[in-house]
């Protein structure tokens, strides 16, 4: 019993962060191609860019209700305080996956596309920073009381180095989306997309430097975590493989490999999420809240656990599936 | 101005503004995906190319629905953390664990084979796309049971007890099977059915009445009315014993749903309200007509009440829902529906049986078509109706009797609720407009007889990653 109530929530925590990180892989492949279609050419260009993402948004943006809704359930506590003092943020990013959302829907169908081309680019481009605002304010640490409630004020995650996060969160979605336009197009349309990969993904890594530099200094509980054995080997690791990585991100694109970048980006993706998951770990509203104090009770865990652990392979097939039905490019038949 | 610095008011409000938006769009897609499966099924079987290009074309609007309910679904999954944290805190293990089961049980299951359903007509074999369709209506319909479910036991918690604030779990399956929960499900699995069936019927007679393609939407009409058949009385039925269910579980707000402010003792003949003004503040009813002894026989098919049936005044102020008035007409609104809905049916199958509907007669039909299009928007209000008279009867608490709404707000500045609140006002005003206008353009388009039919043997897609491959689907 004693081993079973250690395991659980450690169990919950990875399958949150499965959740979240498919949700960040796959949505953030859609909000990139959204962002990126502000930059889009002519409208045939935006027409295959959106087109591209028509049969897998809702399943993508799905992974977070996913991982929002077990969260609810598993960490009672953390899903109530950590939303609740990041109301701003959360707002933001409803506000801009409602927009995203809905003018996708209604481009189909008008006739003049401006105001909803607008709408899908600059909502996914405020989901993506809404994301950016809320990640930094979990790293940076959430102030609660000894219940674990929120004792902070409404703005304090508004600082110039959230807006660093956000920023390159926005970048590393743009990356991941060039990536997939990669795969699923041709001709001229796939060379802007190896140039809009490339630019990228050197600002993403400037992002990630100076995100690496500056938590320490700004966060104690990052501080302490990342000069911790055995961590400190680790967290010695990580950059020099992200680094490496991104090295061969670029060369992969100056050689036009067609999907190696998108498995090295999400190379890039997994390494960052595991970095990210060993400074909170075990902790679920850092600084003080760790998983064990705002997890459900174990009769809890264990019912979700034999419901949803049951459908995620389940989940993952269909998905799977679903993608490799529509295999595949997109193409039209006039040139770009 | 008070309101605006409440937050407890301005959360309600937002809660009840996203709630109320968000409803109207499952509601169709919920429903519409079983008759998807029907025309689906028929296509397959009699080999009718009009079923098919049914399918293709009720599916736009699905499209249109879903992408509308899901992103105004997004608001609700974050809302319950961000507005209601202490009431999160108190009962997630229940009912977080519920909202997770909708997601990975039921959403990801509609939105995972929606792309194969919408897209896939070429590219996957008839057989498998069929089974995508009966996905997505199952994953809709899960849905419905999971949501009804979690608010079910906000009205009869059940399966566990408060401790020290919190829900601690005892029986889960206590409580999911809570005393609201069956009945509470069946009235909104048919709800949806309802409100799409009559969509569906009166679009299908607009275009009857205006005489475009009249033959191909009479088979709309007569498989939604071959539905209707079982499903209005069905739901009068259904909904009659949802109301019972209140008598018992709920007495403050059968209280308010009757406007009822004196207790009726047992023993005693009880009216039915049919139509009053209630006053809040002088606790009684200005005006009413009565249905002599109509209560007595509708809460339990006696003369003389066995139980007594409680009044409002029987509660001090703080434990007794309010807005009477809004509980007390939103429930008659959605009665009345439920009994038009039938009579509608009714009439229509009348017709039928003397070979009204058939080709050549059904256009001149017009009174009873006009009838079909006036009654398309009501589902909707029922159902809104209804939502209404669920939650805000439940008032003043969130789980009835456990835990009340005062206590399960999030301390917020009320300048951030107002603002939010305001954003999702504008967003859902612009989005509703913008819904109604490009569905009104899907059907003044109509449907698109040229759409190749899928075929048997689908040409085989190769992949190398030198080659380009086509891929069919439709450029959005």
């Amino acid at each position: 019993m004693e081993t079973l109530n250690y395991l659980l929530p450690i169990v919950w925590f990875c399958i949150l962060a499965l959740f979240l990180f498919l949700y960040v892989m796959l949505d953030g492949f859609d909000l990139g191609v959204g962002i990126l279609s502000l930059t889009a050419s002519s409208e045939e260009r935006r027409t295959i860019l959106m087109t591209s993402l028509s049969n897998v948004w809702d399943a993508n943006a799905t992974w977070l209700i996913l991982m929002g809704g077990s969260l609810f359930g598993a960490f009672p506590l953390a899903y109530s305080t950590i939303l609740n003092a990041l109301y701003i943020p959360i707002m933001i990013m409803v506000v801009g996956l409602i927009l995203r959302t809905v003018s996708f829907e209604f481009r189909q169908n008008s006739r003049r596309k401006l105001f909803w081309n607008w709408a899908f680019g600059v909502g996914s481009f405020i989901a993506a920073l809404g994301q950016g605002f809320a990640l930094a304010g979990v790293i940076e640490g959430i102030p609660v009381d000894a219940n674990g409630h929120f004792i902070g004020s409404s703005w304090d995650w508004l600082n110039w180095r959230s807006i660093v996060v956000a920023l390159t969160l926005i970048q590393g979605y743009v990356l991941i989306g060039s990536c997939y336009l990669i795969m699923k197009t041709t001709g001229k349309l796939q060379e802007t997309h190896y140039k809009t990969a490339k630019i990228a993904a050197v600002t993403t890594l400037i992002g990630a430097i100076i995100i690496t530099t500056v938590i320490p200094i700004f966060s104690e509980f990052a501080r302490n975590r990342l000069f911790d054995r055995p961590f400190i080997y680790i967290f010695a690791l990580i950059p020099l493989l992200g680094v490496a990585l991104i090295l061969l991100l670029l060369k992969s694109l100056n050689d036009k490999k067609e999907v190696t970048p998108f498995v090295l980006t999400i190379l890039i993706f997994l390494l960052t999420f595991i970095g990210l998951a060993l400074v909170v770990f075990p902790y679920i509203i850092p600084p003080s809240i760790t998983i064990y104090e705002a997890a459900a009770s174990p009769s809890s865990l264990v019912f979700m656990l034999i419901f949803i652990g049951f459908l995620i392979p389940i989940m993952l097939f269909y998905n799977i599936y679903n993608y490799f039905v529509f295999r595949g490019k997109i193409t039209s038949d006039t040139s770009l | 101005m008070d309101i605006l610095s409440d937050t407890l008011t301005l959360s309600r409000l937002q809660f009840a503004v996203t709630a109320i938006f968000h409803m109207l769009w499952p509601v169709l897609t919920t429903g519409m995906a079983i008759y998807l499966v029907i025309v689906e099924g028929l296509w397959l079987k009699t080999k009718n190319p009009d079923y098919y290009y049914h399918a293709r074309f009720w599916s736009k609007l699905y499209v249109l629905n879903f992408g509308i309910g899901v992103a105004s679904g997004a608001p609700m999954a974050f809302q319950f953390g961000t507005n209601w944290a202490p009431f999160s805190e108190a009962v997630g293990d229940f009912f977080g664990s519920i909202l997770g089961f909708e997601a990975t049980m039921a959403f990801m299951l509609e939105a995972g084979f929606l792309g194969i359903m919408i897209f896939g007509w070429q590219r996957v074999h008839p057989l498998i796309h069929y089974i995508s369709t009966i996905c997505v209506a199952i994953g809709a319909n899960l849905s419905t049971f999971w949501i009804l479910t979690a608010n079910s036991w906000l009205q009869t918690p059940a399966g566990g007890d408060f401790v020290e604030g919190k829900f601690v779990v005892k029986d889960y399956f206590a409580a999911i099977f809570n005393p609201f929960m069956v009945k509470s499900v069946s009235h909104m699995f048919l709800a949806t059915l309802e409100t799409s069936l009559f969509v569906i019927g009166g679009i299908s007679a607009w275009y009857i009445l205006k005489q475009r393609h009249t033959e191909f939407f009479a088979k709309s009409l007569k498989i939604v009315l071959a539905v209707a058949i079982a499903v209005t009385p069905l739901q009068v039925y259904v909904g009659h014993l949802s109301a019972e269910q209140v008598y018992y579980h709920q007495p403050t707000k059968l209280a308010a749903m009757e406007a009822l402010w004196e207790t009726i003792p047992a023993g005693e003949k009880a009216d039915w309200s049919l139509l009053a003004i209630p006053n809040e503040k002088a606790e009684r009813n200005e005006w009413e007509i009565k249905i002599p002894n109509g209560l007595a026989y509708l809460l339990e098919f006696k003369p003389r009440l066995e139980k007594p049936v409680l009044g409002l005044k029987e509660w001090d102020e703080k434990n007794r829902p309010h807005m009477i008035g809004l509980i007390y007409y939103s429930f008659r609104i959605m009665s009345l529906i439920g009994i038009i809905f039938v009579g509608i049916m009714l009439v229509s199958v009348i017709q039928w049986l003397r070979g009204k509907l058939s080709p050549e007669y059904i256009s001149r039909q017009r009174w009873l078509l006009w009838s079909w299009i006036w009654a398309a928007p009501l589902g909707y209000v029922a159902v809104e109706a209804g939502w209404i008279v669920r939650c805000v009867g439940r008032q003043p608490w969130t789980v009835y009797e456990k835990l009340r709404t005062a206590d399960a707000v999030s301390h917020l500045p009320p300048e951030n609720v107002l603002a939010s609140l305001t954003v999702f006002l504008v967003i859902y005003t612009v989005l509703f407009f913008s819904a109604l206008f490009f569905a009104s353009r899907i059907v003044a388009k109509g449907p698109d007889f040229n759409l190749p039919l899928p075929e048997e043997k689908l040409t085989p897609v190769e992949v190398t990653p030198a080659q380009h491959m086509p891929d069919s689907r439709p450029l959005v």
